[in-house]
């Protein structure tokens, strides 16, 4: 499920975009039953700033799996508050291609998703924060080793502080290592944790 | 040599895995997700498929539901995750999985399974 940046996509015939291509228009064919008008019309809408609610609103309703990869292009293209707190719902959807789709759409917006991000990571749901480190995989910001020694210091749910440590073995450096050492102490009959704790030690010191 | 497969899209936890496995005998390939999985079923027939839910391209379920489909001699497939709920584990088994494992899964749990579903044990 490819988010472009680009307006670059094939041109449409003309029954699949017969409606008005204003807004109002846009927003009609947005409920089309013909997920084409509706893939077409999401696309389009990326032009609207104020159409995110709408998006957002559709993509918790939208079933056909193309129109779903598109609003979530056109979401990522607008990037207002709106839109990035319909990407964050997405965390918590038991569908597990909106859920990656959504983390991709996510890491394209580092700086509009660094607010979400505290929040996220202190999410009752422990499926949501280990989504939320998900995310911060390739997020380029420069807090994300800040919040990675965060979680394995302070998250009590072991698959948590798992996936967040994996990642700090990519991008942890020394700051990381006290955390990595107190993790280790905390999880002392884990093998997993022990296993991948002293991976990221390894990796951080031979840089 | 029975061949194991891991699926999974975090290179520590491919590299766990492989370490408990191949310290126990077993030839272990690795796939990063399930798409890469199913070509990697062109090398030969895998004995075990060890088999992460949440991975991008395609998913473990997505990966068991092909792999049950195709035309080739069957194996076991452990899915491990770090999913409790009963839906994902019930999702699972209708999948094609002959177990589910929560994890972080232990070194001397993990391997019981696979040798109890490769024959070599008897439940306990």
């Amino acid at each position: 499920m490819g988010l472009k940046k680009s307006h670059d996509a094939p041109t449409a015939g003309p029954d699949e975009r017969r409606l008005p291509r204003d807004l109002p228009g846009l927003l009609t064919a947005l409920d089309d039953p013909d997920p084409l008008a509706r893939r077409w019309a999401a696309r389009d809408l990326a032009q609207y700033p104020e159409s995110s609610h709408a998006l957002v609103e559709r993509l918790g309703r939208e079933t056909e799996p193309s129109v779903t990869a598109v609003i979530l292009t056109s979401l990522t293209l607008i990037g207002d508050e709106i839109a990035v707190a319909g990407l964050t719902e997405c965390l918590r959807s038991e569908d597990a291609m909106l859920r990656n789709a959504a983390i991709e759409a996510m890491k394209q917006l580092p700086e509009e998703v660094a607010p979400w991000m505290g929040r996220l990571l202190e999410d009752p749901d422990p499926d949501v924060r280990i989504f939320a480190v998900d995310v911060l995989e390739s997020l380029r910001h420069p807090q994300v080793e800040e919040w990675l020694i965060r979680v394995i210091t302070q998250d009590a749910h072991v698959n948590v502080c798992a996936t967040a440590v994996d990642l700090l073995g990519e991008v942890g450096s020394e700051r990381a290592t006290p955390a990595l050492l107190a993790l280790k102490q905390r999880f002392a009959d884990e093998p997993y944790i022990q296993f991948a704790a002293d991976l990221a030690l390894k990796r951080i010191s031979a840089d | 040599m029975k061949r194991i497969l891991v699926i999974d899209d975090a290179a520590t936890v491919r590299l766990y895995h492989r370490g408990i496995l191949e310290s126990a005998g077993f030839e272990v390939s690795e796939a990063v997700n399930g798409l890469e999985a199913l070509e990697r079923l062109a090398e030969g027939p895998f004995d075990l498929y060890l088999v992460d839910i949440n991975m991008p391209k395609l998913d473990g379920y997505g990966f068991l539901r092909e792999l049950r489909a195709k035309d080739i001699p069957q194996a076991p497939a452990i899915m491990v995750s770090t999913e409790a709920e009963d839906n994902d584990q019930r999702l699972a088994y209708a999948c094609g999985a002959n177990l589910y494992l929560i994890k972080p899964a232990k070194p001397a749990q993990l391997l019981a399974h696979v040798q109890t579903l490769l024959g070599e044990r008897h439940p306990s």
